[in-house]
């Protein structure tokens, strides 16, 4: 079912919450919201848990680094209550340690976003619908296409370029500077291929009649539906219910000012 | 803003944004790679920051070589636009970012009026995005939780690697390219062909 909500408002959807989220300073917020994300990833997402996971585990570890920088290092607003631990004579407290959690889980939640939108959203259609709903130049879209076709052009031309040096006996770079020298040996041809597809790229897409206006038809027409409303607002929605949860339960802390329940 | 722009520069800098889009995704595991190496001294991030100049040098570049308002800011948005279109775990957020540290370099061309690109614009548009970048991870990632020292010796390594890596490190990669002969139909290339005329006669 996700694969067939609109790019453009599937990329809003997980956007919206994303920019928002930043808000809190609270671990409850972000839990909610990352348990949320997940949920929904895998009921109408149709995505195996396996490959989820693989791609969504470098960011555990990348939470865990940022949550650990925080508690060793908080600033003087999240760094009250008590200590609970020292390292190296820094002092973990409390408030940092939750600070920590919360950061950490905050970057969870936008990862679990971002795999949801990446893992059901065809890049083709992204592109198209970015031109029809956001009204991205047609030039633009259509060039960015092209470049993303010859992605395994630029593969295979590493490889020639490769076997070319081997051929006339140029070795594998040892040490730093050899190795600088190779980067320039490699990067300056395959830049200056990609340069030289660009242009004739351009004349063709010239010679093909392509004006560029954005008054054109299409052959995939992409189009905004009832149901994709009702997904962004779903995901704003429960963007609300975590903050009211944490309200209710007398945890949310956004920039550091705890709301308190009368 | 592309209305004064050909075809011929449109796709330039399209094609631009993937390439480098390719390069900004393989960075991101060397990031990741110096990141595990510092976590347990609890520095992990700065794995991103001492390389965080790469993930600006298309801006660097485009606006060097074809030198028109927008090139920095728009090539910026497409690299990060595409890394989404090619997986890449961080989602649709990226174009935002994307479209930060651009606005951090084009600032940078649009205060010359878009007249000069000397070496020094040229640092100054690599640090514009590590500035921008950081007041934006201030309140997106959060770092604002963390303690002044910390802040600061962060903005420093970024900006550091901003002017080395996208401000230097472009200007020597668009040069480079300017040599090889095939920016002949654009503004940098026309200029280094001058160039070349006045000291050959």
């Amino acid at each position: 079912m996700l694969t067939s909500i609109n790019p453009t408002m599937k990329a809003f959807a997980v956007l919206i919450p994303a920019l928002l989220l930043a808000f809190s300073f609270d671990p409850l917020t972000p839990f909610i919201y990352l348990v949320f994300t997940i949920a929904i990833t895998f009921l109408f997402g149709k995505i195996s848990f396996k490959r989820w996971l693989l791609v969504f585990s470098p960011f555990l570890l990348l939470a865990v680094s940022f949550a650990w920088m925080t508690m060793l290092h908080p600033s003087d607003t999240f760094s009250g209550g008590e200590v609970i631990f020292s390292l190296w004579s820094l002092e973990v407290t409390s408030d940092s340690f939750w600070t920590g959690i919360s950061l950490g889980l905050r970057s969870l939640s936008f990862a679990a976003l971002s795999l949801l939108f990446i893992l059901t959203t065809d890049s083709t259609k992204f592109m198209l619908s970015l031109m029809q709903q956001c009204k991205l130049p047609p030039k633009l879209t259509f060039g960015i296409l092209a470049g993303y076709r010859f992605l395994p052009t630029f593969r295979y031309e590493l490889q020639v370029l490769k076997q070319a040096h081997r051929i006339r006996g140029v070795g594998r770079a040892r040490g730093v500077k050899e190795r600088l020298h190779q980067f320039r040996r490699y990067a300056i041809p395959l830049l200056a291929n990609a340069i030289r597809k660009a242009e004739r790229v351009a004349l063709a897409m010239e010679s093909k009649g392509f004006t560029g206006e954005s008054d054109r038809t299409h052959y995939h027409e992409m189009s905004i539906n009832k149901r994709d409303w009702v997904f962004v607002s779903v995901f704003f929605g429960m963007f609300l219910v975590s903050i009211f949860i944490s309200y209710q339960l007398g945890i949310l802390n956004i920039f550091g000012i705890e709301f308190e329940k009368y | 803003m592309l209305n004064k722009w050909n075809l011929r520069e449109i796709v330039l800098m399209a094609i631009l944004g993937v390439v480098f889009a390719v390069i900004y995704l393989f960075f991101f595991t060397v990031g990741t790679g110096i990141t595990n190496i510092l976590t347990p001294f609890g520095l992990g991030p700065f794995g991103y920051e001492v390389i965080f100049g790469i993930w600006f040098i298309v801006s660097i570049i485009t606006a060097y070589i074809i030198r028109k308002p927008g090139a920095a800011l728009i090539s910026e948005t497409i690299a990060g636009g595409v890394q989404v279109l090619l997986g890449s775990p961080a989602g649709p957020m990226l174009i935002v970012s994307a479209f930060i540290q651009g606005l951090g370099a084009e600032s940078v061309f649009a205060a010359t009026k878009y007249r000069n690109y000397s070496k020094g614009v040229l640092i100054a548009a690599g640090i514009g995005p590590a500035i921008f970048s950081f007041i934006w991870g201030l309140y997106h990632s959060g770092y604002i939780a963390l303690s002044l020292p910390l802040l600061s010796s962060m903005l420093i390594v970024r900006v550091i690697s901003g002017a080395l890596i996208a401000g230097l490190l472009g200007k020597w990669i668009s040069e480079r390219l300017a040599e090889t002969g095939v920016l002949r139909s654009y503004t940098l290339g026309k200029e280094w062909q001058t160039k070349r005329e006045q000291k050959a006669s």
